[in-house]
């Protein structure tokens, strides 16, 4: 059987063509933008602390998952120096973050992107950064697009998103720019017109959650260069008119500074579900009333703080010094000098020197009193029984003044 | 036959098949062969006639099914993480953007192919009977209009899946086209929806239908396909060579079937090949057989390149919120976008919905067409398996000129329309798209 | 291997001309052939390779092997079971030590019994008394205090884990990745 010359040469050719493509793929897969990053890291690593060291650095994509925030970022894949020590003055990527920020904000709770911006998901520059890619709603807000808006302060960007955490604080430790734009909001008497989280005038539209407007529902008609919400309320906040000339909302002949304070607090302003654990100042605890503090503070300073200190109040009350137990399994220890008696037909000195029954086994496992101690508890218990004692006198003195 | 084969002679001899009986053999004793006929016209096999765009439809279903079952793996149809899983796919999944470049490929060029395939078999007469007993072409064009049907669901349904605005939008667009069919289209998309909105049901819906229903509706089809083509004598063009040939006498029954021996009524013939002169016809294999892996190396080098020369789109999550500006059907719906736009009619105080007249009425005519069209045709049996016949000359301008339309509406709806769809000639300037930033 | 380079070298245009006067381009043209399929098969191969490797994963979403645990102080005495990462964590005045929940036989979660009355048992030949064992529901398997399995099917002791104080906020760290044996003792 005679194959058809042609078509084997073509099969020939078609399987170099399959291998040279795959060849492509296969380029993609063996050599990403990324390694080349960890390579030049690794180098860095071994240059300065030596192979052992550099051999700890891990090697493929890195990936930090915060559950709770719904984030998966992978951008320590190539910025590997971010938790490294020493590595401060080293270049982008592998400079070591700040210390201040990541104190608070660790990075395997938080990740990278919730405060920076950018897409955690990619690991090439050009997607990850998403400074100019399309479809990615959150660009990396550092020098290059504080650069673009002609932003002097290369971090005043990526405070938009501390406040997305940070909106009901008053003052935030490191976020000037949304402080400065906190300030304002109440020197300027927004609250007059517009309701701010949940308070405020009706004459202007509400702003608690105007940041989770999307680009589209902005008209950019009067707006010269590029259309972007943040340019859209510069130009607004600096003259309202000129963006929407029938509005009645005051120029306020705000400075750039002032407007780009304000433009960021209200983009921050958007509609957020945090977990307990993110939201700033949240405390997951029983807060005590004033009462109880009170009480609780005498229990622990006043005369019978001995009791506290040593665990007998667990079980017992010492109503003369206002100490009162958690459980009241034994009886008062106010009465305890002619309790002791009635109950064992001992002196306390001698009950507390050999106990039996149950106080045997508290006073041989959980509390042990030294000598002195057990001379102070008696004194202690000495000076409750005369304070009970001379208020029940008084008690049946009045008694016996109304028997009269 | 050779007295000894090594184990690769084994598993490899059908396709070097050294005297002809072999080749007959290699062909019926073959799983994958014997769907085949033991001998091809040299018609049949060349590229000028079919342009093998079955085949190459075929190839691209096979790629899509392989690396559909990969995808699957690494895909969660979840409305919380199909987004997700489609950016790790992208990002984090070795060889996860090729897949997805493949996959993507091969279903956008399957429709294109897919419809050509059906404008050859138009153009050339492919699905009128021929000269051979027990034909049954019109019944393989109606098959055909199915699986034309079928790629187009197939291609609809993954459209939803990656949970982005665009698959979003477009399906909103697509679905609500449905639901302008009177009475019941109302109750088609909310079954399809599996609610009124699109969310987790419609996600769940289209991802089953997708991955499990429509490619097995597909593969019933396909054998079918296949099979009628075996039954109806092979391609149309073998009989316009038997008619040249002027050598079809009686039909010959080769065989004869009976049911226990009892032969009463008709029986069923195996009719030998219509043609069978030596100097047209040459062995399935290998000739079939090596020109069938030059046209899957070409589909499958073509599709692998652009896979890598073109990335894969993925917009933002899908945000039932905004509207992305403009909102698009998937490309191959676009005329009917395009119709159901310039179809909205209002008559007095009447008014017929764009939607009805452009997403239902006239795709559905056009549909209908295409089913009967092989009964209304008159042509005479000479002008079947040829291209351009003369006698078929009216219905091959109309119907190109309903293909000419239908692509002059998709390249309008894919390339001319912009924001608030708008026309944009390719020179002009898309309005900057707004951001946050 | 001989075979296949014999089903190459035949699956070339096997029939040469004999002696024709174009025998050089057809040698030419073998060797193209060869070529070829050998990249059409390594083509194939690759695209296997394309196929199956994605499934397997670069990147996990799975908790991490090391986790902070909370402050010392507010582990009570005895044990505590951190039932998300499947570990006890034992407490003893000023020490720690961790124990794994994982049963060494099949995987599953053993449950700590406490002992009514302590008992005295050999391990490694010395008498210990023991208070609580573990047991695993599964197949039975049980294990001392020590996590050193007497009984049922688990091939080899519960696995010990490193503790450690995290230099940042002074928390328990516990260590998933780092089995150590059984005379570890975090003293805080």
């Amino acid at each position: 059987m005679k194959p058809n010359k042609r078509d084997v040469m073509w099969i020939s050719a078609l399987g170099i063509a399959l291998l040279i493509t795959l060849g492509f793929v296969y380029d993609r897969h063996f050599a990403p933008e990324w390694k080349d990053y960890q390579d030049e890291f690794r180098e860095m690593i071994a240059e300065k602390y030596g192979e052992a060291r550099a051999a700890q650095v891990p090697a493929g994509v890195q990936q930090i998952w915060v559950k709770e925030l719904n984030r998966v970022d992978r951008c320590t894949t190539c910025h590997q120096g971010v938790e490294w020590k020493g590595m401060e003055s080293a270049p982008e990527p592998f400079r070591t973050h700040s210390k201040e920020p990541l104190a608070k904000h660790p990075i395997s709770k938080y990740g990278c992107t919730v405060c920076h911006g950018g897409q955690g998901y990619a690991v090439d520059t050009e997607s990850a950064h998403a400074v100019a890619v399309e479809h990615w709603e959150e660009p990396l807000l550092g020098a290059e697009m504080a650069a673009a808006y002609t932003v002097s302060d290369r971090n005043a960007l990526l405070q938009v998103n501390c406040n997305g955490c940070h909106r009901y604080d008053r003052e935030t430790k490191g976020a000037d720019v949304i402080n400065r734009g906190k300030q304002l909001i109440a020197e300027k008497g927004c609250r007059a017109c517009h309701v701010i989280n949940g308070r405020g005038g009706t004459v202007g539209p509400n702003l608690t959650n105007v940041g989770e407007l999307s680009p589209e529902q902005y008209d950019y008609d009067r707006l010269n260069g590029k259309k972007s919400v943040f340019a859209w309320h510069m130009a607004h906040f600096k003259d309202p008119k000129a963006m929407s000339p029938a509005t009645v909302m005051p120029n306020f002949g705000l400075n750039s500074k002032d407007a780009q304070a304000l433009t960021l607090l209200v983009m921050s302003w958007k509609r957020r579900a945090l977990p307990v654990e993110y939201i700033p100042g949240f405390q997951q605890a029983d807060v005590p009333t004033p009462e109880e503090q009170r009480r609780e503070s005498e229990m622990l300073t006043g005369k019978g703080a001995f009791f506290v200190r040593k665990g007998c109040f667990i079980c017992h009350d010492v109503s003369s010094f206002g100490i009162q137990s958690a459980s009241k399994i034994g009886p008062d220890l106010s009465i305890a000098v002619t309790d002791v008696q009635s109950r064992f037909g001992r002196t306390l000195e001698d009950f507390l020197a050999q106990p039996t029954g149950t106080m045997a086994v508290v006073l041989s496992t959980q509390i042990h009193l030294s000598n002195e101690e057990r001379a102070e508890a008696i004194e202690k218990l000495h000076e409750a029984y005369k304070i009970k004692e001379a208020e029940s006198g008084k008690a049946a003195q009045g008694e016996a003044r109304k028997g009269k | 036959m050779e007295a000894k084969r090594g184990i690769f002679e084994k598993l490899f001899w059908t396709w070097t098949p050294k005297t002809e009986r072999e080749a007959g053999d290699s062909v019926v004793r073959n799983l994958l062969l014997h769907w085949f006929p033991a001998k091809v016209t040299n018609a049949s096999l060349s590229f000028g006639y079919s342009f093998w765009l079955g085949t190459i439809s075929a190839v691209l279903f096979a790629l899509l099914a392989l690396t559909g079952m990969i995808l699957m793996f690494l895909y969660v149809p979840s409305v919380e993480r199909a987004y997700q899983s489609i950016k790790d796919i992208e990002f984090a999944v070795a060889f996860g953007w090729y897949l997805r470049g493949v996959h993507r490929i091969s279903a956008h060029l399957m429709v294109a192919v897919v419809f050509l395939h059906m404008v050859r078999v138009f153009l050339t007469g492919a699905y009128r009977n021929g000269v051979a007993v027990h034909q049954n072409r019109p019944l393989n064009w109606i098959i055909g209009v199915a699986l034309l049907l079928c790629t187009l669901l197939l291609s609809f349904t993954g459209y939803l899946l990656p949970w982005d605005q665009l698959a979003y939008w477009a399906i909103m667009v697509g679905t609500n086209i449905a639901s302008a069919a009177p009475v019941v289209g109302e109750r088609i998309r909310f079954v399809l929806l599996g609610g009124n909105t699109i969310d987790q049901n419609t996600l769940i819906r289209f991802y089953v239908l997708h991955c499990f229903f429509l490619p097995v509706a597909v593969l019933f089809l396909f054998v079918w396909h296949m099979w009628r083509i075996r039954k109806d004598h092979g391609l149309a063009c073998v009989d316009r060579l038997a008619r040249t040939q002027k050598r079809i006498a009686a039909i010959v029954p080769t065989k004869t079937y009976s049911l226990l021996g009892v032969a009463k009524g008709r029986t069923v013939h195996v009719e030998a090949s219509l043609v069978d002169e030596e100097s047209e016809t040459v062995p399935s294999s290998p000739n079939l057989t090596q020109r069938l892996l030059v046209v899957t190396l070409v589909t499958v080098v073509a599709v692998s390149l652009l896979a890598i020369a073109l990335p894969t789109p993925l917009e933002e999550a899908a945000n039932p919120k905004v509207t992305p500006n403009p909102a698009k059907a998937p490309w191959y719906f676009l005329w009917l976008q395009e119709l159901v736009t310039d179809t909205t009619i209002h008559l007095g105080g009447f008014t017929v919905n764009g939607a009805f007249v452009g997403g239902i009425l006239i795709p559905g005519l056009i549909v209908a067409g295409l089913i009967v069209w092989p009964f209304l045709d008159r042509s005479p049996v000479s002008a079947a398996g040829v291209w351009f016949a003369a006698a078929r000359r009216r219905q091959n301008t109309i119907f190109l000129l309903l293909v000419l339309a239908v692509l002059v509406l998709t390249i309008i709806g894919t390339f001319l329309r912009g924001p608030f769809w708008h026309f944009y000639w390719p020179w002009d300037a898309w309005p900057e798209a707004p951001k946050h930033f | 291997m001989k075979s296949l380079k014999r089903w190459l070298a035949k699956a070339g245009p096997a029939e040469k001309p004999e002696g024709s006067p174009c025998e050089k381009g057809a040698t030419r043209r073998t060797l193209f052939h060869k070529i070829g399929v050998g990249s059409l098969l390594s083509g194939i191969a690759g695209l296997c390779y394309a196929m199956m490797r994605p499934l397997v994963p670069d990147v996990l979403y799975e908790q991490a092997r090391r986790f902070k645990a909370g402050a010392p102080d507010s582990f009570p005495e005895g044990a505590t079971f951190l039932e998300d990462q499947r570990v006890f964590v034992f407490r003893r005045d000023k020490t720690f030590h961790a124990i794994s929940a994982v049963c060494t036989h099949l995987g599953c979660t053993v449950k700590m019994v406490n002992l009514n009355q302590p008992k005295t048992v050999q391990i490694g030949g010395k008498p210990v008394e023991v208070h609580y064992e573990f047991a695993c529901p599964c197949h039975g398997s049980k294990y001392y205090g020590d996590g050193t399995n007497y009984a049922g099917p688990a091939p080899k002791p519960l696995e010990w884990y490193k503790l450690a104080v995290s230099p940042d906020d002074g928390a328990l760290v516990v260590d998933l990745s780092e089995p150590v044996d059984k005379n570890f003792r975090l003293t805080v």
